[in-house]
């Protein structure tokens, strides 16, 4: 059995925390989750080149997903990132002057969402 | 030298912990609070821990400056410019280049010069006034407020898009009132610093009975009013004395009920924290310090709501009429009840016009 994908979800909204893990794990995704920008740094730190694709929203407190998109495409320039947005256009555009992989905007449909992480974990695996 | 940043509560410590961890990614950052929470104090500590602390920190106050000087602060101008611009100088963009550039009061920055902000946050070019060369910038923006700026978006006195610009990192400082346990150590801090400054100042640290009254007091004017409270005392030396003076529309500092909860816990921050508002808000229209049984024979909603009404009512009132320069007609139109009834309740509430 080929070992499970590892996602990390980042979302201020506990509720949509909750809903994007029972729907990945179910999956058989291996999923960690942190509530702001921060607290996903701190996971990322501790479990380098862990993940394979990373999700988050984009307007949250302290590091907000700009900015964490920003850090993380230049520390570890291999993770595969998808941003969400529900704040309109400017977010998700400097999402992708970030450099995010994909930029979703809410509401959108989880099975979307997993078809999108799959193209881009694919990307990946093809690349190494 | 600059302040460090002080406190040991849950938000200070977080703010230390973002502060090591986005200090050298130069994004750019939006730091809010009340007036006087240390806005400064948090973008100075970004700059010392970052790898451009050897450069220059360069401050402007978007509220403190008319609009076209503004302008020419930030991007400097040419010889020639304007009148009286006889020579060339370099605006803060130019002098911040290299280091930090810390925008005060961006909440008050006219919507012309938001949208020139704009642009040079795009594109990292800026030209100065008078002149058609556009020249590259490497500051980084760290932008500070007091202002709630989604409410400023929504009247459209603040840009969407410059504040999403901004917004990259958010550090939200929290009112001294809600993060109490660092008053001591602010006290200590600035005691010590006014000690050594003027070594001769006989002024007394404040003992425990002091401290918690310092402790339960609700600082509006935060850190900054605390600072200025300590360096009264050095002169003053009399605690009384600074009480005196402290602004008293928060009467719970002498509350009896706050007494109370200080005598028997020796806690100086209590821990309802400040349900004291509560306390501070029914005191205006009851006299708590009776004993329970006056007290609940005192308390009527009733009566409480007249005298709530009332002074609200007045306070309306006399808006409007200042607003509208005493024309009585105008401003009981405004108000949406009858020139008498506004007669009336000027009379009622004793309004008076302004003596000439």
């Amino acid at each position: 059995m080929t070992e499970a994908n590892k996602l990390l979800i980042v979302d201020d909204n506990e509720e949509i925390i909750s809903v994007f893990y029972e729907f990945f794990n179910s999956l058989g995704y291996e999923v960690k989750t942190a509530g702001d920008g921060l607290a996903a740094l701190k996971l990322l730190k501790d479990k380098s080149n862990f993940f394979d694709c990373l999700i988050t929203d984009l307007v949250m407190p302290n590091i907000g997903g700009v900015g964490l998109i920003s850090i993380v495409k230049k520390e570890y320039p291999d993770m595969k990132i998808i941003a969400m947005t529900g704040y309109g256009d400017y977010p998700g555009a400097l999402a992708s002057e970030a450099k995010a992989d994909v930029v979703l905007f809410k509401p959108v449909e989880l099975s979307k969402i997993e078809n999108k992480v799959l193209e881009l974990i694919n990307q990946k695996h093809d690349k190494q | 030298m600059s302040t460090p940043l002080i406190g040991v509560s849950k938000s200070i410590l977080k703010i230390k912990e973002l502060i090591k961890h986005v200090a050298n990614t130069c994004l750019n950052v939006l730091i809010t609070g009340e007036t006087g929470v240390g806005k400064e104090v948090v973008a100075q500590s970004l700059y010392t821990e970052s790898a451009r602390s050897s450069k220059n920190f360069v401050k402007i106050n978007c509220a403190a400056l008319p609009e076209t000087l503004l302008e020419s602060e930030l991007y400097g101008y040419e010889k020639g410019a304007f009148t009286g611009a006889h020579k060339k100088r370099p605006g803060k963009f130019q002098t911040a280049d290299k280091g930090v550039l810390f925008l005060d009061e961006i909440g008050d920055m006219p919507l012309a010069l938001q949208s020139k902000m704009l642009h040079v946050l795009q594109s990292g070019e800026f030209s100065p006034l008078g002149s058609d060369q556009e020249f590259k910038t490497d500051v980084w923006v760290i932008a500070a407020t007091n202002h709630n700026l989604e409410e400023s978006m929504a009247k459209k006195t603040f840009r969407e898009d410059l504040f999403y610009r901004l917004n990259i990192i958010k550090i939200e400082i929290p009112p001294l009132r809600e993060r109490k346990e660092d008053i001591p150590s602010l006290i200590e801090y600035y005691f010590r610093l006014y000690k050594s400054e003027y070594p001769d100042n006989l002024g007394s640290r404040p003992d425990s009975d002091v401290l918690a009254k310092l402790c339960n007091y609700p600082w509006p004017g935060n850190v900054r009013q605390l600072q200025n409270c300590i360096k009264k005392q050095m002169i003053l030396n009399s605690w009384e004395k600074i009480f005196e003076e402290l602004p008293k529309e928060h009467p719970e500092i002498n509350s009896p009920l706050l007494n109370e909860n200080q005598q028997n816990g020796s806690s100086y921050y209590t821990n309802n924290g400040f349900s004291n508002d509560r306390t501070r808000i029914i005191s205006e229209f009851v006299d708590l310090s009776t004993s329970s049984d006056k007290l609940f024979e005192d308390i009527s909603l009733k009566k409480i709501k007249k005298l709530a009404s009332d002074k609200v009512e007045k306070e309306v009132i006399t808006f409007v009429l200042e607003k509208v320069g005493w024309n009585r007609s105008r401003a009981s139109k405004i108000l949406k009840i009858s020139y008498k009834t506004l007669l009336y309740k000027m009379n009622e509430f004793e309004v008076h016009p302004p003596v000439k």
